[in-house]
């Protein structure tokens, strides 16, 4: 009993072995274009902007970035090696799109890896790399989990059941997933919010409206989230205004009903109200842990090294950075711009 | 929203004791237990008599809730069922197929919106008489703009140097293979679409003619009415019209291409129709417009999945 008693006094590891354990199990990542601020399982970002503002392609990069790995056959791709989940709520998603993003990005860090290699036999080696970056391609594509839904008993359905699929997943072919990306979050707010409440049987019976639906769902993905620690990744479509505005937007903006406010609160900061109307229960609102604002600009003249691309803006609004980012997509993939 | 006591027959787990450990916390419908923490459910079983028949029921609801939703797929199998199935359906003008890289894909929603007289209706024809001589094509026609001559008319020009024999079984053929619905308000097209979907659940693996084009000439008129200023179920209805569209274009492989108008916007210019929560459902969008006095026809990119906005081309009809 005494040498139990003891056992529990005995440290197991001091503070930078623990801190060395955390930060290789959990590593930070740096996300182009999100590379001003590290993000890491536990975190909640959600990605803000109008219509056709590059939200889905950010997540994209970030699946891309983490089915990729570390290194193989020589190869450095400095991705992650893990699963990356993705929930298509807009049903929107182009897998097409999705492998040729991921075919150039493993052929381009094959060919910067050529330099070293020895220029004899290139044909046999063309080949032999051609086949190297298909089977990596075929590994890569396998740890891109997928599904749709079309309303949101889909969606729940979706994350009631994860927990059992992820353990499956994890004991028959070991995979980890370690993001959770989830496209548009408010795809169902308004569809949920017309199937009005009427009066269902029974008195403590929860009706489906849109808040017993948004407190469902950021319960099952905590709930997840305390047994596969992942990152949680959520686009959201907003109508931008005050600041933003042009003309147009500002009609639709002052349009959106009174009705609002039992389930929406601005979620002020300090000095600047948000430059949208937020729309998301607050349960929502403060599940989310990082905030960022993404929009297209038609400001060309930073563009010429990409041409056919188009110029999008990115704010960090929570954590608030002071700086703005700009960065071009085109059909080869994302680029930093300043 | 069906009750529980329905699937009694089914699985017999689910009897009436569990029913009324269910009513209890609320519970009378499959949809109710997603919206409730199944843990907490399993907790308060665990406290009561006959915890682990309980339990067994939690165990086989969530079974069926596991079946509610659309299969996991990984990317090797989304890709191959792109690659299969998701083909490029041509329109048959040749300024639009060289934009698009092809014509309309199947599997997604396009969106072709322009002022009034501005081409639209014509490009709809032009594409079910070019995508019909292979597929069967339904037409859903709000405003009496479907026109069998005018499509006799493309005919005749593709198959120019077709012996007459020949043209007339074209024409023939092409004319059974679309067909031709009215509808006049929303409630209907969800109608002919719930058929529709009935109706390709049959169809899809069966040989011979399948559907692979669903045209909506005007989607606009129909959700307009309902829309309204502030009107929250006006936007569920436009965004169910929406999903159910995206649904049938993935599950059974249709090209859905729907037609919207302009309105006026405060700076002068116009801008498409239905709003902002329409912006979000289409995968593509192109705006197309008409050059006063000559016959060209414009036509850009508002939205692609994977070309930037602004790309522009004419087109001859």
């Amino acid at each position: 009993m005494g040498s139990h008693a003891k056992s529990w006094l005995v440290e197991d590891e001091n503070a930078r072995e623990m801190l060395e354990r955390v930060l290789t199990a959990r590593p930070f990542l740096l996300l182009p274009p999100l590379h001003r601020v590290p993000l890491r399982v536990g975190n909640t970002v959600e990605l803000v902007g109008p219509s056709s503002s590059s939200k889905t392609h950010i997540l994209i990069q970030a699946a891309i970035t983490c089915i990729l790995p570390e290194q193989w056959n020589g190869v450095i791709y400095g991705g992650l090696g893990q699963s990356a989940m993705f929930i298509d709520l807009d049903c929107r998603f182009d897998v097409l799109r999705f492998s040729e993003l991921l075919n150039r990005r493993i052929t381009e860090a094959g060919s910067s890896c050529k330099v070293d290699c020895n220029k004899m036999d290139s044909e046999a080696q063309f080949a032999r790399m051609k086949h190297y970056n298909e089977e990596l391609f075929a590994l890569c594509m396998k740890r891109f989990l997928y599904i749709r839904c079309y309303d949101s008993s889909e969606f729940l359905a979706t994350l009631k059941t994860l927990h059992y699929r992820l353990q499956k997943d994890r004991d028959t072919h070991g995979l980890n997933v370690h993001l959770l990306l989830i496209d548009s979050i408010g795809a169902f707010h308004w569809l949920d919010r017309g199937s009005s409440s009427f009066s269902l049987k029974g008195d403590n019976r929860k009706s489906w409206n849109i808040q017993n639906v948004s407190e469902a769902v950021v319960q099952e993905i905590r709930r997840l989230l305390s047994l596969h620690p992942m990152l949680v990744m959520a686009t959201k479509a907003v109508v931008l205004g005050n600041k933003y505005s042009t003309n147009e937007l500002t009609r639709n903006y002052g349009k959106w009903p009174a009705v609002d406010n039992p389930y929406s609160r601005n979620v002020t900061s300090s000095d600047q109200q948000l430059p949208y109307r937020e729309y998301m229960p607050v349960v929502w609102q403060s599940f989310v842990t990082h905030r960022i604002l993404v929009q297209a600009t038609d400001d060309d003249s930073v563009n010429d090294g990409y041409p056919n691309g188009s110029v999008y803006l990115l704010e960090w609004l929570m954590p608030p950075v002071s700086s703005l980012d700009k960065f071009t997509v085109t059909d080869i993939g994302l680029f930093i711009l300043s | 929203m069906a009750p529980l006591i329905n699937l009694e027959t089914e699985y017999p787990i689910i009897d009436s004791s569990f029913r009324n450990f269910c009513a209890s916390h609320g519970i009378f419908s499959v949809e109710d237990f997603l919206i409730h923490d199944l843990y907490m459910l399993a907790a308060f079983a665990e406290q009561s008599m006959s915890s682990e028949r309980l339990k067994e029921g939690i165990t086989q609801v969530l079974s069926i809730i596991d079946e509610m939703h659309q299969p996991w797929l990984n990317g090797m199998e989304l890709l191959e069922d792109a690659k299969r199935n998701k083909h490029v359906l041509p329109t048959g003008i040749q300024g639009i197929d060289l934009l698009l890289g092809g014509g309309v894909r199947i599997g997604q929603l396009t969106e072709l919106v322009g002022p009034s007289s501005s081409g639209k209706t014509q490009v709809c024809l032009q594409t079910a008489s070019n995508v019909a001589s292979n597929h069967m094509v339904l037409y859903l026609d709000t405003g009496n703009s479907f026109s069998p001559e005018r499509i006799a008319y493309f005919l005749g020009k593709t198959n120019d140097l077709a012996s007459a024999q020949d043209k007339k079984s074209i024409l023939q053929k092409v004319m059974s293979n679309i067909l031709c619905h009215s509808v006049f308000d929303i409630f209907a097209m969800f109608d002919v679409l719930h058929q529709l979907e009935s109706h390709l659940r049959y169809q899809d693996g069966g040989g011979g003619c399948q559907m692979r084009l669903l045209i909506v000439d005007s989607i606009s008129l129909l959700i307009s009415p309902v829309l309204g200023s502030n009107s929250t179920q006006g936007r569920a209805l436009m965004l169910s019209a929406g999903y159910l569209l995206k649904k049938l274009a993935h599950q059974h492989n249709l090209a859905v291409l729907v037609i919207n108008h302009t309105v006026g916007s405060e700076v002068g210019s116009s801008k498409p129709a239905l709003g902002d929560c329409w912006k979000s459902i289409p995968h593509s969008r192109l705006f197309v417009s008409c050059d006063h006095g000559s016959n060209d026809y414009n036509v850009s990119i508002l939205k692609h999945p994977s070309m930037a906005s602004g790309k522009a081309a004419r087109f001859l009809i």
